[in-house]
């Protein structure tokens, strides 16, 4: 196998010649246009030790906004994309495997409607090699059934799905219906916002006061008021901060850590919210194991939810044209 | 502004090989020169490995561009030995889904790490092997159907 990698490469097309002049002269242009976010140095240009200093300092004192405090952005649309993975323990419970669950949402989000686009990219398959192998041998069965659950999962791709909605005021997030006429009137100390936030759910336990706090995070606030909610996500029975946080990409975040309630399937489990410590803007959300289960060692992430991108926008939602709205959503996961 | 430049110039080419084996010669420079101008937008973004997360740009620039643009042209290849394998190859290549394609190539024409490609695709690294086991094996097996056919041209002429 690793011979026909080889070969492959062998069978490259020829690197196409780079046109100089080309190049540079896009460099100029590029580096002349107006930049949306404030410029920094790249951490490659920084000695580790100074960056880790940096980070540990942030935690104490969570970072100011890189821009003075203003009203929320008054483009008319909130847009979020998120690519969000879990992992569903399947087949017969005497020999279970696990497959990924992974796709993305794009959400857009304006005073008196809402459109989303759910399973976008969105596949189902075995999570490891291992998995993988035992799946192949069942078979390569089109459906699973779910491990100590009443459903199955399909293999393979999902289908995306459009929704819209007409609806006045703000939904928190696609997890939560709790609305908002504005984001606005929320306060922005921490000791007022988790009061507020508790008169918005009947369910007032320190995870659902934290998810709400998230939920805050991820939407289009002002910047004193997304430092509020991390700063009421720190004071939480249980939380933990996370002061060092390191990312696929490379790049270290900050966040809180709290005990999560049993994700279906899984016994323990923590959910961390990780943050960029420069703009305090959500990176992503995540369920950890907090104890060894199936196989997975404890710190393995079990469900994940990375923001792409939080934005305020004038462009109008981009949906895929061949898609019904408000159509059915065949959602991979299915009545046995 | 300068460290950016230095990194337009270090992964130019990297880049612009990346969008021309996915969306053609033509198109490349365009996208190239697209995926700096996002780049530099969303420079707070930019990771210290800077190449998977500007490949990762140029891949959403290349999937609308790719539908239009087929590129199996071999006129880049010189009539020697390695002529056939080559075109079997590529033939055998350009069977797979793109998603096995890109897992593929991303290894074996871009030299890029596993780690690397999982960036550049969104996934962990334990999803990129598997995903790379598979389309390996797809490979090899579209290879295989390939030489199977060419010797069943073979008994007919025979």
């Amino acid at each position: 196998m690793e011979d026909l990698l080889k070969e492959l490469a062998q069978a490259k097309p020829p690197a196409l010649p780079v046109d100089r002049e080309r190049m540079e002269s896009d460099l100029a242009r590029i580096i002349a246009l107006p930049r949306t976010q404030s410029r920094r140095s790249f951490k490659r240009f920084a000695p580790v030790l100074v960056a880790a200093a940096v980070i540990a300092l942030v935690v104490v004192l969570l970072p100011k906004p890189t821009q003075p405090v203003q009203p929320a952005a008054s483009a008319p649309w909130w847009h979020a994309l998120t690519q969000e993975w879990s992992l569903m323990v399947v087949g017969n419970s005497a020999n279970p495997y696990i497959v990924r669950l992974d796709s993305k949402t794009d959400r857009w989000q304006s005073r008196n409607s809402q459109v989303t686009v759910l399973q976008k990219d969105g596949t189902v398959e075995p999570f490891s090699q291992d998995d993988d192998a035992k799946w192949e041998a069942a078979g390569k069965p089109a459906t699973v059934p779910q491990a100590y659950g009443s459903h199955a999962v399909r293999i393979g791709p999902m289908k995306p799905a459009v929704q819209q909605s007409y609806v006045s005021g703000f939904q928190m997030s696609l997890h939560s219906p709790v609305r908002l006429d504005s984001f606005d009137a929320l306060p922005a100390d921490p000791v007022e916002l988790k009061k507020t936030l508790a008169t918005l759910t009947s369910e007032r336990t320190d995870y659902r006061i934290a998810s709400l706090a998230m939920d805050v995070m991820t939407s289009n606030v002002r910047a004193d008021q997304r430092q509020a909610a991390f700063e009421l996500l720190k004071t939480l029975d249980g939380a933990r901060v996370l002061n060092n946080v390191l990312l696929r990409n490379g790049r270290y975040g900050i966040g809180v850590a709290i005990t999560a309630p049993a994700p279906f399937q899984f016994y323990q489990a923590e959910t961390q919210f990780v943050i960029n410590p420069e703009t305090g803007m959500p990176i992503l959300r995540r369920d950890v194991l907090t104890v060894p289960q199936f196989g997975m060692p404890a710190g393995e992430p079990i469900s994940e939810e990375e923001y792409l991108l939080l934005e305020a926008t004038n462009i109008d939602p981009i949906v895929p044209q061949d898609v019904p709205v408000n159509g059915e959503v065949e959602s991979p996961i299915i009545e046995r | 502004m300068e460290d950016f430049s230095a990194v337009y110039r270090e992964c130019y080419p990297r880049v612009l090989a990346y969008a021309a084996s996915h969306a053609g010669a033509q198109r490349a420079e365009d996208i190239t020169s697209e995926t700096f101008t996002i780049a530099w937008h969303k420079l707070d973004q930019m990771p210290s490995n800077a190449l998977p997360w500007l490949l990762g740009i140029a891949r959403n620039l290349v999937r609308a561009a790719r539908r239009q643009v087929r590129h199996d042209e071999l006129d880049d290849v010189p009539i020697t030995d390695d002529f056939v394998r080559v075109v079997e190859l590529r033939a055998a290549l350009s069977s797979l889904s793109e998603a096995d394609q890109e897992v593929l190539t991303l290894v074996a024409w871009h030299g890029l790490a596993a780690a690397e490609a999982a960036q550049v695709l969104g996934c962990t690294t334990a999803t990129f092997f598997v995903r790379l086991h598979r389309a390996r094996r797809r490979l090899q097996a579209a290879l295989s159907f390939a030489n199977f056919d060419r010797a069943r041209e073979s008994w007919k002429t025979s």
